[in-house]
């Protein structure tokens, strides 16, 4: 049975171009980029050139750019190489265990945390962060996409309201990184997290952008590699594969979006048409990024059923021993367990076809109403 | 309509689930793995969360590679609350009795195959199936379980409490085979569980020593059981004890006494917390109460002689039961040492598994 992959919110396939230019690059350079011979040279250069390539795409230095393992590691780097024992940090109730968990680890070591809760439709309000400001306030940090609701909090406007504080401000931005242009030197954004395999690029590589000035203490040690915040070797293949991606993903923002738009349309018109009783969460929604309360199913039997009839959507967002626990995100926005448990993550990607998302909202109404008129046949 | 040739395997990620898998899938069924989380742990040093051995992340990516192999789905499905419901808080209250109990009996009955046969309707499969070292005689009447072809391996002792009308959607693919012979098939087939090492029996209990367990579990609880009098059958005191949890019935070690003749724990008394010790010869006793039966034959006509087993792992003898109102009395024809209440005593007929009970508390 072939399956059909909606789920790109928890990591995307890579994009064709992306696999051809990095099979290029690991068959012919192999050398240490730090050596100072030819083959050192030769991958200095495709990481330098890549260096340039992104900072042009997000519109900054390429000074501001260092190259990480992942988008966790970049939230690390940032958080824990900033604050310090008595600096106030506020940050959100519902970020990736990426922020929260280090978040959590600061609080261990003296800082204090004020964690805002998002509203009732999944964002973060201005006057919250305002109010919660003090003369220790060192950090702010939101995530400007959910990664479970998609919703898409105002970064512009939170970050112009810390830089009017004297205040920092970073962004988890692995969600929208690829889906929308930003230019970092037109915004008041101080650090900025991203991860390739979110926008058709490898898994194990990250960056992270941190404005001219701004200074981090390093967290990891070693000999100095990434302005010394991610010693070791670099990876030269996955920076290349990186910055290749995101030039595809920024080329391609209008059709995708374009696209997306109509797979939503269609969608929805579909669960309307088969009187599916259900809520779609969040307000001001990254396209693609469905987070949808299915009112007469669990989402735990919904997932699996999908998944046996070839469709791959995510229960909650996705954790590392992959069985369905209750989302904390949904908490956050004052969800009740018994619509929490009835609800799912669906994504849509660019490996998607038309005749897919016919496929997807045909299997979901089958599924929700095979089930309702079993419940129905049991109880008489 | 269920469907017959499906079959939904629960997975622990060792080899015998690994090979009951595949070997059902050779024989040409539709299968689906699952592995139930059941427990975590957060260790108090290092705040990092730990999986019971049963569900740790390797047995749950163990049962991954496995399906993955044979090409089926693979589900991880939370039963956290329905296991500390029925297994670890039944556990921690037979402790707290002074008894010693089984939890796995529990596990298998209430959370692996209640959960399993939910499961299973909502996959539209008929069967479930496990790597449990027993076997199914399917007739035309109804199906029952008979011992496991490894005698030494045999799990039909932990099967006891499992609903009865879930025999006939059980399959037990491994039944037939000694261990050995499991371990080999799964080596000769390179499954990547074949050389993970069997798993424990208290799979919660992540360091083996159920009193660390009792006292992590419940501080507040454990905090009240003080130390006690250890005394003689005839009520003269000998010793003391460090709270009454920490002994178990038959045990000899540990006890602090000076007898130059072995002393060992007859009775866990909670209510007076005293331990009585005796020596062995007063360990035997022929006779004992049962409640809780569970038949997994049609009732039987009583009084019934039946190989009773009072342990998981040994030999059994045969036993007279009969049943006096809501209770069973069991009566050996050889004296049996160390019955302990909270175990499960359970009856066979050759190598059919009849049911099993409960021992309680026998009044001489």
């Amino acid at each position: 049975m072939k399956m059909i992959y909606c789920d790109s919110a928890a990591t995307t396939p890579l994009n064709k171009d992306v696999i051809d230019e990095m099979t290029k690059v690991s068959s012919s350079v192999f050398g240490n980029p730090s050596s100072i011979h030819k083959f050192g040279q030769e991958s200095r250069a495709i990481i330098e050139r890549a260096r340039l390539s992104m900072a042009n795409l997000l519109g900054c230095d390429l000074s501001e750019i260092i190259f990480t393992g992942c988008g966790s590691e970049s939230n690390n780097i940032a958080l824990l190489g900033l604050l310090k024992r008595g600096d106030h940090f506020i940050t959100t109730s519902y970020e990736h265990p990426a922020v929260l968990k280090t978040a959590n680890e600061l609080e261990q070591n003296g800082i204090d945390v004020t964690y805002i809760k998002p509203n009732s439709s999944g964002l973060i309000e201005l006057e919250d962060i305002e109010n919660s400001i003090n003369t220790k306030t060192k950090l702010v940090s939101v995530m400007y996409v959910n990664n479970e609701l998609g919703t898409e909090n105002p970064i512009n406007q939170i970050s112009e309201l810390t830089k009017k504080y004297g205040i920092l401000f970073h962004t988890d931005a692995v969600q929208i990184i690829g889906k929308k242009e930003i230019a970092l030197k037109d915004t008041s954004i101080d650090l900025l997290s991203l991860s390739a395999h979110k926008f058709y690029g490898p898994k194990g590589v990250g960056a992270l952008y941190i404005k001219n000035g701004v200074n981090l203490i390093p967290t990891y040690f070693g000999g100095g590699q990434e302005k010394d915040l991610r010693p070791g070797t670099e990876n030269i293949v996955y920076i290349h594969g990186m910055a290749i991606a995101l030039q595809k993903s920024i080329q391609g923002i209008d059709r995708w979006n374009k696209r997306v738009t109509e797979y939503e349309t269609s969608f929805f018109k579909k669960m309307e048409k088969m009187k599916i009783n259900y809520t779609l969460n969040g307000d001001n929604r990254t396209p693609g990024i469905l987070n949808i309360t299915f009112h007469d199913i669990l989402s735990q039997d919904l997932v699996i059923a999908l998944d046996m009839s070839g469709y791959a959507i995510s229960g909650g967002s996705a954790c590392s021993s992959g069985s369905v626990n209750a989302s904390a995100t949904l908490r956050e926005i004052n969800m009740d367990n018994e619509s929490a448990s009835r609800t799912v993550r669906i994504s849509f990607g660019k490996n998607l076809t038309k005749q897919n998302i016919v496929g997807l909202s045909d299997c979901i109404s089958e599924i929700i109403n095979r089930q309702y008129h079993k419940r129905v046949a049991n109880a008489k | 309509m269920l469907n017959k040739n499906r079959v939904l395997v629960a997975m622990s990620g060792g080899v015998d689930s690994s090979v009951a898998i595949t070997k059902l899938n050779e024989m040409g069924y539709e299968t689906i793995g699952i592995t139930f989380k059941l427990w975590e742990t957060i260790d108090p040093e290092t705040k990092m969360k730990k999986n019971s051995h049963c569900n740790s992340t390797e047995a749950i990516n163990g049962a991954k590679m496995i399906c993955d192999r044979l090409g089926v789905h693979h589900y991880t499905i939370n039963e956290m609350d329905s296991f500390k419901k029925y297994v670890v808080d039944d556990f921690t209250n037979e402790y707290l009795k002074g008894r010693t109990p089984n939890p796995c009996v529990k596990c298998n009955s209430y959370v692996k195959w209640g959960n399993l046969i939910e499961q299973a309707n909502k996959f539209d499969a008929y069967y479930v199936a496990t790597g449990h070292y027993a076997r199914i005689e399917k007739s035309n009447s109804k199906s029952m379980i008979k011992k496991g072809a490894d005698k030494l391996k045999d799990q039909s002792y932990m099967l006891w409490h499992i609903n009865r009308d879930l025999i006939d959607r059980t399959l037990l693919p491994i039944g037939d085979l000694e261990k050995e012979e499991v371990r080999n098939y799964a080596k000769k087939k390179n499954l990547e569980t074949s050389s993970i090492p069997d798993s424990q029996d208290l799979c919660f209990v992540m360091d083996g020593d159920y009193r660390n367990f009792l006292n992590r579990f419940m501080p507040e609880k454990m905090e009240r059981i003080k130390g006690g009098d250890i005394q003689n059958e005839d009520g003269s005191v000998i010793g003391t004890h460090s709270g009454f949890t920490n002994y178990t019935i038959g045990q000899r070690r540990g006890l602090g006494l000076s007898n130059p003749e072995p002393r060992y724990v007859k009775k866990i008394n909670p209510i007076s917390n005293t331990i009585t010790v005796g020596k062995k010869e007063s360990m035997f006793s022929s006779v004992c109460m049962t409640k809780h039966i569970n038949w997994l034959v049609d009732t039987p006509e009583f009084p019934l002689k039946a190989l009773t087993q009072i342990r998981y792992n040994s030999l059994g003898s045969t036993a007279l039961i009969e049943k006096i109102n809501e209770s069973y009395l069991v009566t050996f024809e050889e004296p049996q040492l160390a019955i302990t209440p909270g175990q499960s005593i359970v009856f066979y007929s050759e190598e059919t598994l009849l049911g099993g009970g409960i021992i309680e508390e026998s009044n001489e």
